[in-house]
């Protein structure tokens, strides 16, 4: 009976493998009603991608690609906004200006009314031309409450379609920046297929066999990937004079960083967008791997990451203490000891690096901090902490004990190890900081409802504009929810006031720009409102074994970032795909 | 009977090498640490040095010494193993011997309950327990692995116990007043004394294997350094592609290593108390 | 024998209730709030969006209910097949996720219990008295069971993924392929099964040999084996009677190793990023995915309790006694 049950179990098992992996991939089915010339068509070789046609990519997608959806930014499918849905323009931080996309052009003809031509001869997948109504439609999406461009409404007032490839935009109030921001980021939905659309479907429709206007359509996903496969009618190979050579992309859905360095080393993988701990030694080493820059930082920066404190709790409601604070942090031991120097350290002001011409170097250096203990305790003593009662911390001025709590997500282990090093430097200066690693729900909960005392945060990407970054640190008013911007709760009227000229500042006034962001820094400087530490990267390790041409920072490969992450396909994520060549013609 | 058991134990290979093994380990788990300076996280030298003289076990990307976590995690993991499966151990025991001994609805319930705790899978508990109540120190884990473990035990008690109850010698003490209570404590226990301590062996490897599963998932103690998670980190931060092979093999031998030594000493002394069983 | 059964479905049904409830409980003692980590990371700083967000979701996950009708409900969802939506691959229904991730974890489970018990006893009633390959078995199965599953997943991924390459290191198919009932895929399907396979059947293999060797041991120093062999009765046959009764004590054995097996396999395909369960529960774990969880744990309670109830059915099977007579007795 054993024996046989033994000769019996391979053959059912092989059968459920292969049931499971059938019915959970699913062949695509085409949209209804879909006249584009080609279904996705089935790739060759029994099924499977032929490698030099194929580009793999990973770090974007932690959970299983669930929807298609792109008005979900947050987590939509890797690629379902950039590869299938397009914006009207791109925008490219190296040159720091607009490049228009499915947009010909676009201006403000006055001062409060802004117009877009669009592009001609553009096609949705299904073969239904793309028109301003479409734009139209899009914008007025943002109407619904839950649509998470809604506030534009409260300054658009109105969008207009005289003409098929005119688009105008009215606003009660211009908010120039802003509107640059979002001109760039939300992706153009087709009218014929969202228009009966429920509020419910468009926040949290799946939207499966997604019709865009963009380089590539959807081929299959699973679990663990998704697959696109070229558009080979893309508008843009035209009048763009681009053509991304990888027929298909296939997105590899992250369960853990070490598969990734796996698949990275095993050539089974081109772009990994992961943070790979110990990536200088892939770099330094004979992997055949590289970054951007072949030395420290390795990577382009991607977003600053700060240590904020709760300005509504004593001590943190004193600059002079916060400023004590900032200069008590090693952050070179940081960078070197926990990154390995894959980062590098944030100026005073925090500005990420390709916003560099933004900062008024003359206030930073009157104003600007560095790690020193010797004056963090200086400092302390001169706002009048002092140590009372001898344990070598100081305490309130009142004489009450300060004893703060720094928290980082369980299981953020680069974080983890970071609050650790800032705990060790604040004692060494005399404020008692320990190093608290909640879970990320609680963590949540309490960074949003302002019951912490000191967290770090990172949570504002690179954009057009210095302005993001303002309002990041100064958005007022402080509710009593704050889910996005001013997890410190810091009120200044003022510093808010200049965050909103600079917002109503026409983006090609570079000057007017740079004058209201220095007040702006000044009053960063003195306040320290939030304690900029570190520039995490642009995390990116590619292999040059099946494509070539990666962006970097040597001779003339292209400078635009290596990335499929969400929401920088338009900020030159989609431009480095369209550079790679085939190793093997 | 007791020298004659010691006349068997000293002869006993299994149990010499399987407690040789583990009075070593533990005696670098509990003293080990105090021949180290600095905390086991402490950023102390050059990152990703291979063992050698000045790090024995070499150290990590961050530049962490191994040696120093390995010594730590002994600790740890002794401690939960010891802790968990002692709790398993007592509730095993007070649920057996009641149930047993008392019989009757008594027996009825206990037995309904260890069956039931019995077939739930107990590692798939502890992730609910641990992801949502977020378990984070080695003594709470430990806490909770012995809630988790004790059915095997209490089963097999009870079973002995059934059978020691009708012997003369309980009567005896029964016929004479003698409490409950005093009659598992005095007549019932010693004379089981090594099947307990067998079982106690068994849920103390048990205990560490669980204990080092929950910390690779990541639900492992945030306040301590154990070998379950230096397994976690090593895997989490890509030991092996970057070929630190010494920030990955050392804990899971140590794991391996305790855990086969408990089990070895563990058949050595069943061996002792068990005639039938010794080498021919 | 009615009884039997109707007493051991009785204790499976009391332990899936209990599993239900504390299921059911344990998610809202938690610290935090799932919905406001789910509008955390949808980014939405308008608070108009926001509160409307949050009533969305507190309705459709039922967070507003008092507690009694929340809990009914859950078993009445439960019934339904209804396991919630994952915040996770948010907006996919739980029981989907799961459906797809069982085959795969039944593929590695099935076969890696059976052969290992069936390979496992053979190898330990072959040990079992010959010096020579006891000396060899015994340690070896030893070094084995004290083994962490993840630790020897681990290395075996190493060593054929990494190091020699012949292995893949995760995923339960190529990137490069799409299903389809093609050799090359049915290949490929088997390749990335093998080393998560080969992982668990090593571990489970050397205490299900340590198990029957011990009991044969016992058996062959039984009063009827001495009788039989004082009979002058070959040994041949005499181990054959011992086997056949320490099968007895291993199935009762395979019962109760199931909880500690499956767990195994959790760790496994976690190792392997290998598409089961494990690598759900991990997930949900990582993202506090509250439902995703839950479902898991009820899936694998409901598993174990079919798979003890085979065993039972199995048992009585095997075993004449039970047959007969025996009403109880063995639960």
């Amino acid at each position: 009976m054993r024996n046989r049950a033994t000769r019996f179990l391979i053959p059912i098992v092989a059968a459920g493998l292969l049931a499971a992996a059938c019915t959970s991939g699913g062949t695509p089915t085409p949209a209804p009603g879909a006249t584009a010339p080609a279904a996705p068509a089935p790739a060759a070789e029994g099924g499977a991608f032929p490698r030099n046609e194929t580009l793999y990519t990973s770090g974007t997608q932690w959970g299983p690609p669930a929807n298609f959806n792109p008005i979900r930014e947050w987590d939509s499918a890797t690629g379902t906004k950039g590869l299938v849905y397009e914006t009207l323009f791109h925008f490219d931080p190296v040159a720091g200006k607009l490049t228009p996309w499915l947009a010909a052009s676009g201006a403000w003809v006055d001062d409060t009314t802004y117009e877009v031509k669009l592009r001609p001869n553009i096609t949705w997948s299904d073969g239904k031309p793309f028109t301003a109504e479409d734009v139209k439609f899009t914008f007025e999406l943002g109407k619904m409450e839950t649509i998470p461009y809604h506030n534009l409404w409260n300054w658009l007032s109105a969008v207009e379609a005289p003409d098929a490839s005119t688009v105008r935009f009215s606003f009660s109030k211009a908010n120039y920046q802003q509107w640059d921001f979002n001109i760039y980021s939300r992706s153009i939905v087709p009218k014929h297929i969202w228009e009966g659309r429920a509020e419910k479907d468009v926040l949290d429709g799946i939207n499966e066999n997604p019709v865009g206007t963009g380089a590539y359509k959807y081929h299959s996903h699973d679990q663990d990937r998704v697959a696109w496969v070229k558009n080979d009618t893309w508008w843009g190979k035209a009048q763009l004079n681009l053509d991304p050579k990888p027929k298909y992309i296939v997105d590899i859905v992250n369960s853990s960083n070490e598969v990734a360095m796996g698949l990275l080393l095993q050539k089974g993988l081109d772009l990994s967008n992961n943070f790979l701990p110990g990536a200088a030694n892939l770099v330094s080493g004979n992997f055949g791997i590289t970054t951007f820059y072949p030395e420290p930082p390795y990577m382009l920066s991607a977003n600053t990451a700060w240590l904020v404190p709760n300005t509504t709790k004593k001590p943190m409601n004193d600059a002079a203490f916060r400023k004590a604070l900032a200069t008590s942090v090693d952050v070179k031991k940081i960078v070197e000891g926990v990154y390995g120097n894959l980062v590098k350290p944030a100026s005073p002001t925090g500005l990420l690096p390709q916003w560099d011409q933004f900062v008024d170097q003359a206030v930073v250096g009157q104003k600007g901090f560095a790690f020193d203990t010797a004056k963090a305790k200086q400092m302390l003593a001169a706002a009048g902490y002092k140590d009372a009662n001898g344990d070598g911390m100081v305490e309130n001025k009142d004489g009450s004990p300060i004893a703060l709590k720094l928290i980082v997500p369980a299981g953020w282990t680069d974080w983890m190890e970071a609050i650790r090093v800032i705990a060790t430097g604040a004692k060494a200066a005399g404020i008692n900081v320990e190093a608290e690693f909640p879970d990320y729900n609680a963590l949540v909960e309490a960074r949003n409802s302002g019951k912490f005392d000191l967290v770090i945060n990172n949570e504002r990407q690179l954009s057009n504009s210095p302005y993001t970054y303002f309002e990041y640190v100064f958005q007022l008013p402080v509710q009593a929810q704050q889910n996005t911007v001013n997890f410190g709760r810091y009120e200044n009227e003022e510093a808010w006031k200049l965050v909103q000229q600079l917002d109503g500042t026409k983006t090609d006034d570079v000057e007017g720009m740079k004058k209201v962001a220095s007040q702006l820094e000044s009053i960063m400087l003195d306040e320290m409102p939030v304690i900029p530490l570190w520039y995490n990267g642009l995390w990116s390790q590619v292999s040059s074994s099946v494509w070539k041409n990666w962006p970097s920072s040597e001779g003339s490969a292209p400078k635009s970032a290596p990335t499929m992450w969400r929401n920088w396909l338009e900020l030159g994520g989609f431009e480095s795909l369209a550079s790679l060549q085939p190793v093997a013609p | 009977m007791k020298t004659e058991a010691l006349y068997f134990a000293i002869r006993n290979t299994k149990l010499l090498v399987g407690a040789g093994i583990i009075l070593v380990l533990l005696g670098i788990g509990v003293i080990g640490p105090f021949f180290i300076d600095k905390p086991p996280t402490e950023y102390v030298g050059m990152q990703m040095q291979p063992p050698g003289g000045e790090f024995w076990l070499g150290t990590n990307t961050f530049g962490q010494d191994l040696w120093a976590q390995f010594v730590h995690g002994l600790r740890t993991t002794f401690l939960v193993g010891a802790l968990g499966g002692g709790i398993a151990a007592v509730i095993g025991m007070v649920v057996g011997f009641l149930a047993g001994y008392k019989g009757g609805w008594i027996d009825e319930i206990l037995n309904m309950l260890t069956n039931i705790v019995l077939v739930l899978p107990t590692l798939a508990v502890l992730f609910i327990l641990n992801a949502y109540i977020g378990v984070r120190s080695a003594g709470m884990q430990a806490l909770f692995i012995g809630l988790t473990q004790w059915p095997w035990a209490a089963r097999s008690i009870r079973a002995q116990t059934f059978s020691l109850r009708g012997r003369d010698f309980v009567d005896l003490a029964r016929l004479s007043g003698v409490g409950s209570g005093r009659i598992i404590m005095r007549e019932i226990a010693p004379n089981m004394s090594s099947y307990l301590l067998l079982t106690f062996i068994l849920l103390f490897g048990g205990s560490i294997l669980i204990a080092s599963s929950l910390d690779f998932i990541g639900l492992g103690p945030t306040d301590a350094v154990s070998l379950g998670l230096m397994l976690q980190q090593a895997h989490q931060w890509s030991a092996m592609h970057l070929g630190l092979w010494w920030w990955f093999v050392p804990p899971g031998a140590g794991i391996t290593l305790i855990v086969g030594a408990l089990y070895v000493a563990n058949v050595g002394l069943d061996e002792v108390f068990n005639p039938k069983l010794r080498e021919l | 024998m009615r009884r039997y059964f109707g007493r051991k479905l009785l204790i499976y049904g009391l332990t899936f209730f209990m599993a239900v409830t504390v299921n059911w409980l344990v998610p809202r003692l938690m610290p935090g709030d799932p919905v406001a980590s789910m509008l955390a990371r949808a980014r939405v700083a308008q608070p108009e969006a926001q509160e409307a967000l949050r009533v969305y979701y507190n309705n459709l996950f039922g967070f507003d209910l008092p507690w009694w009708q929340q809990y009914l409900n859950s078993w009445g969802s439960l019934f339904r097949g209804d396991f919630g939506i994952s915040l996770w691959a948010f907006p996919t229904p739980v029981a989907d996720l799961l459906t797809r991730a069982v085959p795969y974890s039944l593929a590695l489970l099935v076969p890696s219990i059976l052969l290992s018990w069936v390979v496992g006893n053979r190898l330990g009633a072959l040990a079992a008295r010959r010096k020579v390959l006891d000396n060899t078995v015994l340690p070896v199965s030893y070094v084995l069971t004290a083994t962490p599953y993840l630790w020897l997943a681990a290395l075996m991924a190493w060593g054929f993924g990494v190091v020699w390459g012949i292995f893949p290191v995760a995923g339960g198919y190529s990137f490069s392929m799409t299903p389809s009932l093609t050799w090359a895929f049915v290949a490929d399907l088997f390749w990335h099964w093998l080393l998560p396979f080969a992982s668990l059947f090593l571990v489970a293999l050397g205490g299900w040999a340590i198990g029957m060797r011990n009991v044969i041991i016992y058996e062959l120093e039984s009063d009827y084996a001495n009788y039989m062999s004082a009979l002058g009765a070959p040994q041949k046959l005499i181990r054959r009677y011992a086997f056949r009764n320490a099968v007895l004590p291993q199935i009762t054995g395979l019962a109760l190793q199931l909880g500690v097996l499956v767990a195994g396999a959790l760790v496994t395909e976690i190792v392997f990023s290998y598409p089961g369960l494990g690598s759900l529960i991990l997930a949900a774990i990582q993202n506090k995915d509250f439902f995703l969880l839950q479902g898991a744990f009820l899936f694998i309670v409901l598993g174990v309790l079919i798979a003890n109830f085979i065993i039972d059915v199995v048992y009585v099977i095997v075993d004449p006694r039970t047959r007969v007579g025996m009403a109880g007795a063995a639960a």
